[in-house]
């Protein structure tokens, strides 16, 4: 999946109405709760089949981090 | 690894009931700001909608029963035949004795019909029927009653926002036979203990309980306690990890289901539909994507209109979409997970001729006692006056 495909998904997983970008801090968002991680976990299961842990989850601070943890499977 | 088969166990009868009064989450906007927008959010992500929930006064046996006693009727089930009853519950009327006798006297079944609980969570209705199986499948038992019921809402603070949403009441009466002509179902059951305080009561036996007379002790069970979810919680309520739940539901439960399929040699195409505990809508679509499923073929409705109603839940899904509207044999393929933790997978086959209730309310009766009622009751007889 390219970037700029996730970057909008990530909108949908978030539930979010503003645009994601590669710099943003994760704790920013109002959406990064419980809730997103969730989501988050189910949808790198689901599309990527790559298991992320919340030990993961809890280590990554932006945007760009986040899809550093699908590996290979998100590129430009 | 627990992978078993059965080749003469059939399930003839389902009847689900559930408390009739409803709670919508969008009657609960106090929760979230006043802000719909919040609820809409958790709609869509996780298909909080409605729930049911029972009077202070029901308790989980009260559910069972009724569906019992539906079952029985509307089967034309003669009593006598009934050659074992089985209760799957958490939440038991009392510690001791076993709540299976307290209904196998409300049934009025026979004596020569044996009574006993099981104690377990969501996967409650596998755990009964894996266990039922094995019982007609030795001979041992030639018809036997299979009730699961239980009500977390019971003492739940609305106000925990992370598990009040989630839960809704219900009691099941499954009828599960001997059958001569083969009936095939395989079991896969899991156990990962390691996590047994993922979902837990931590105040709630004999391991950490109220004492008499010492008031001091007690109000430490009763102390509030702030949770990082900004709600109150009491060491007497009930705990839950609820990300290493998820954890483990979406990474250990789909290969548990797949070790089944495997087993039981049943693909995605093969199965009429793929019925998963409905713990949220996330989880539902999650495992089933990771179990190789289409969204279509695994249905969260029970979620959305009942609430996850623990080891209820998959039995409401097939009385919502299936009553009296099996037209075909059909193949199931069914998975539930919880506390434990554990997940207990079948196949099934459901035929044409099964009984299904449908989803009914619950009705009280007019003389259903009161705790207060209660309290009197016993007070009298401890005190010898009848």
């Amino acid at each position: 999946m390219k970037k700029e495909e996730f970057l909008i998904q990530l909108e949908d997983i978030l539930q979010r109405e503003e645009p994601c970008q590669e710099k943003d801090i994760l704790e920013d968002y109002v959406e990064w709760d419980s809730l997103s991680k969730m989501s988050i976990m189910a949808y790198y299961k689901k599309n990527f089949s790559v298991e992320i842990t919340l030990n993961d989850l809890d280590s990554v601070e932006n945007v760009s981090d986040l899809i550093k943890l699908a590996g290979d499977k998100i590129n430009d | 690894m627990v992978l078993s088969k059965f080749e003469h166990v059939k399930i003839t009868g389902i009847s689900t009931v559930v408390p009739p009064k409803e709670i919508n989450i969008y009657d609960e906007a106090q929760y979230y700001d006043n802000n719909i927008k919040k609820i809409d959010r958790m709609r869509k992500m996780v298909g909080f909608w409605k729930r049911r929930v029972v009077d202070e006064d029901v308790t989980a046996s009260d559910l069972s029963i009724q569906a019992a006693e539906t079952l029985i009727k509307d089967m034309k089930i003669d009593k006598e035949t009934i050659d074992c009853l089985i209760y799957v519950v958490q939440r038991p009327d009392y510690s001791a004795p076993a709540t299976a006798f307290y209904i196998h006297n409300k049934l009025n079944l026979s004596n020569s019909c044996a009574a006993m609980d099981i104690h377990h969570g969501c996967p409650g209705w596998i755990y009964g029927l894996w266990t039922a199986s094995q019982m007609i499948e030795a001979k041992a038992c030639k018809r036997i009653l299979l009730l699961v019921g239980d009500t977390p809402s019971a003492g739940m603070d609305l106000s925990n926002r992370i598990s009040a949403p989630v839960f809704g009441d219900g009691g099941v009466a499954t009828l599960v036979e001997y059958n001569e002509d083969k009936v095939i179902s395989h079991y896969n059951l899991e156990t990962q203990s390691k996590d047994f305080e993922a979902i837990i009561n931590p105040a709630s036996g004999a391991r950490l309980h109220f004492k008499r007379d010492n008031d001091e002790f007690n109000a430490k069970l009763l102390k509030p306690i702030k949770t990082p979810s900004g709600y109150e919680t009491k060491l007497s309520y009930g705990y839950m990890d609820g990300l290493a739940v998820f954890d483990f539901t979406i990474n250990q439960v789909p290969e548990s289901i797949k070790k089944l399929m495997e087993y039981a040699d049943i693909t995605p195409e093969k199965t009429e539909k793929l019925l998963l505990h409905q713990a949220n809508k996330q989880i539902v679509q999650a495992v089933a994507a990771a179990c190789g499923y289409p969204e279509e073929k695994a249905p969260y409705d029970a979620f959305e209109n009942f609430g996850n109603n623990t080891m209820c839940s998959i039995p409401t899904t097939i009385n919502y979409l299936y009553a009296n509207n099996i037209n075909k044999d059909a193949q199931f393929i069914c998975s539930a997970f919880g506390n434990g933790l554990a997940v207990g997978t079948a196949s099934l086959k459901l035929s044409k001729d099964i009984y299904l209730s449908g989803v009914q309310n619950y009705v009280k009766s007019k003389d259903h006692p009161t705790a207060e009622e209660l309290i009197k009751y016993w007070t009298h007889k401890l005190e010898g006056k009848q």
